[in-house]
């Protein structure tokens, strides 16, 4: 507990009622990479009316006896510096990559790599989403974590994992990793 | 036990500090001034985050002051809110707002609950004055849709049947409009209410309420010309009540203000709603109009809304009155002579206006038959 500094607020959270553990969790990756829609599979919710986000979404998901508050801010450019206010108390970041945007894997490398030095999101777990890969064009993950040079990544726990958000395919499985690992480090 | 009776201290000091105005009043200020960007809306704005960051700003203050006040560090705070005598709910509803500092969710839905009061609250007040929404109001207020769906059945017979009537209220328009007084066409506001004042001796019959409803119906058209004038001429109608729907606070033109000292258009004032009953009714039925001319501009739906308002009026004065509209024909000539002579421009100019708003009507006739 932070005494005087942020004292107060960090009191604040001690006065909600709820045992149930809770996970802030941050979803982000470029416009069209399937955040929302990631977002609502993960609320069981239907996907077939998503428009693009202009200010952000939230949603408390229960998962494994947790309360996961998952945060999908809109990916595009002009919302991207916005990116940064989201990220306090951060304890996972969920980074979601269209694998069929070829085009654009350089543009999501660069914007993951300068979240990665977010003194925020220091340390903080990461789990990409190769994301549509339902579609025929779409690149297989570990391609894609090659090109991110994920391997690099030393200070955090991280993992990729191929999914479609449309069909819900590999979604789960992602979310039995943050479980694993992120969820039981965080109870020790 | 002395430490359990301090914490019984600490935690009724701080219930009644969250019941006191130093705590109520900027904090419910706060929320009125805030809360007007939040809707209820799947999706959140970048701006509620700042707001809520304003909000945490806020609330850490007060608290700060207060326990600076009585002597108590945050320790002793959280040791008092999270002992059982904090549990019960009327305690629990006081932490709200607290508990919305460090819970985005909870602060939302507040701000989402604030807005919405907000609004119903317009919403009343303007309907206790109108009995009837404006419909350029109706657009915007989503508490407003159930009714509209129900008010949607009503409102397509009304309209089928004003469709028939249309054309004869245009032309009696025509007519009507020469001999009509200006009161909403841009000439000031006190003369056109005087000039309307002979032809409504107060107690005479009934007859005269047509001329006073053509009145008001020529000050609506005369909005006609512009979006932005129709929406002028449904202030005028409408009060000016409410500070969340700004349209109703476009200048008032022929309207009650200006209008009290003269007794003319007091008695305008004061026949509308006893001679409109119906029209009001009418109106309200119109409520649900908008939902199927949404694919229409915003400009467009608000002059066809208007446009289709004082259609109705008329017809309701006609259909509620038989002989009055009968008689309100040489009533209505009656006064012809006096405007003209005093102003011939005017007429002129009238008769352009007349035409472009001829021109519109059947623009916008077209538009709303067609869908």
């Amino acid at each position: 507990m932070g005494e005087s500094q942020k004292g107060l607020l960090s009191v604040i959270q001690k006065l909600k009622g709820s045992t149930e553990q809770e996970l802030r969790i941050v979803l982000l990756g470029l416009d069209n990479a399937g955040k929302t829609t990631l977002l609502k599979s993960l609320a069981s919710e239907e996907v077939n009316t998503i428009t693009p986000t202009q200010g952000f979404n939230i949603k408390s998901v229960a998962s494994h006896g947790m309360k996961l508050n998952v945060w999908d801010i809109g990916g595009q450019r002009k919302i991207r510096p916005f990116w940064k206010k989201y990220l306090d108390n951060t304890d996972l970041l969920i980074y979601v990559i269209d694998s069929a945007d070829k085009k654009r894997f350089e543009e999501t490398g660069l914007e993951l790599s300068e979240l990665i030095d977010e003194e925020n999101l220091k340390g903080v777990p990461l789990l990409v989403f190769a994301n549509k890969q339902d579609l025929a064009t779409a690149s297989p993950a570990s391609e894609i974590a090659e090109g991110l040079n994920l391997h690099t990544y030393r200070d955090r726990e991280w993992q990729i994992q191929a999914c479609s958000a449309v069909s819900g395919e590999g979604v789960q499985d992602g979310m039995n990793w943050i479980c694993n690992n992120i969820v039981n480090q965080k109870k020790k | 036990m002395a430490e359990e009776e301090e914490e019984d201290w600490v935690l009724e000091s701080i219930v009644g500090y969250l019941g006191s105005p130093e705590w109520v009043i900027p904090v419910s200020d706060f929320m009125e001034i805030k809360c007007s960007v939040f809707d209820d809306e799947d999706e959140s704005k970048l701006t509620y985050t700042e707001i809520h960051q304003q909000y945490k700003q806020l609330v850490e203050k007060l608290l700060d002051n207060h326990m600076q006040e009585i002597g108590i560090n945050e320790q002793q705070f959280v040791e008092a809110c999270t002992s059982p005598f904090a549990k019960s709910k009327t305690v629990q509803v006081l932490f709200q707002p607290v508990l919305a500092t460090d819970d985005f969710q909870m602060f939302r839905s507040l701000m989402v609950q604030k807005n919405m009061e907000l609004q119903l609250q317009a919403l009343r007040v303007i309907k206790e004055r109108q009995g009837a929404l404006p419909e350029c109001l109706t657009d915007g207020a989503d508490v407003m849709s159930e009714l509209e769906q129900q008010e949607m059945k009503i409102l397509q017979e009304v309209l089928k049947k004003s469709k028939e009537e249309y054309d004869e209220g245009l032309s009696q328009r025509t007519v009507g409009s020469t001999s009509g007084p200006c009161s909403g066409r841009g000439a000031p506001p006190a003369p056109g209410a005087l000039e309307e004042a002979p032809t409504q001796d107060p107690g005479s019959s009934r007859a005269q309420v047509s001329p006073v409803g053509r009145a008001a119906l020529e000050e609506a058209a005369g909005g006609l010309n512009s979006p932005e004038e129709t929406s002028c001429a449904a202030a005028t109608k409408h009060t000016t009540a409410s500070k969340v729907l700004p349209v109703v606070r476009a200048p008032v033109k022929g309207g009650e203000p200006p209008a009290d000292p003269c007794p003319g258009a007091q008695e305008q004032g004061s026949s509308k709603p006893s001679s409109t009953e119906a029209c009001l009714d009418e109106a309200r039925r119109e409520a649900g109009i908008s939902k199927p001319y949404t694919e229409l501009s915003e400009s467009q739906q608000q002059r066809a809304q208007y446009l289709r308002e004082q259609r109705d009026k008329l017809q309701a004065l006609k259909r509620g009155q038989p002989n009055g509209r009968q008689m309100a024909s040489p009533e209505g000539r009656a006064p012809d002579p006096p405007p003209a002579p005093v102003t011939p421009e005017v007429s002129a100019e009238e008769k352009k206006k007349l035409q472009k708003r001829k021109h519109l009507a059947e623009k916008l006739k077209e538009e709303v038959i067609k869908k």
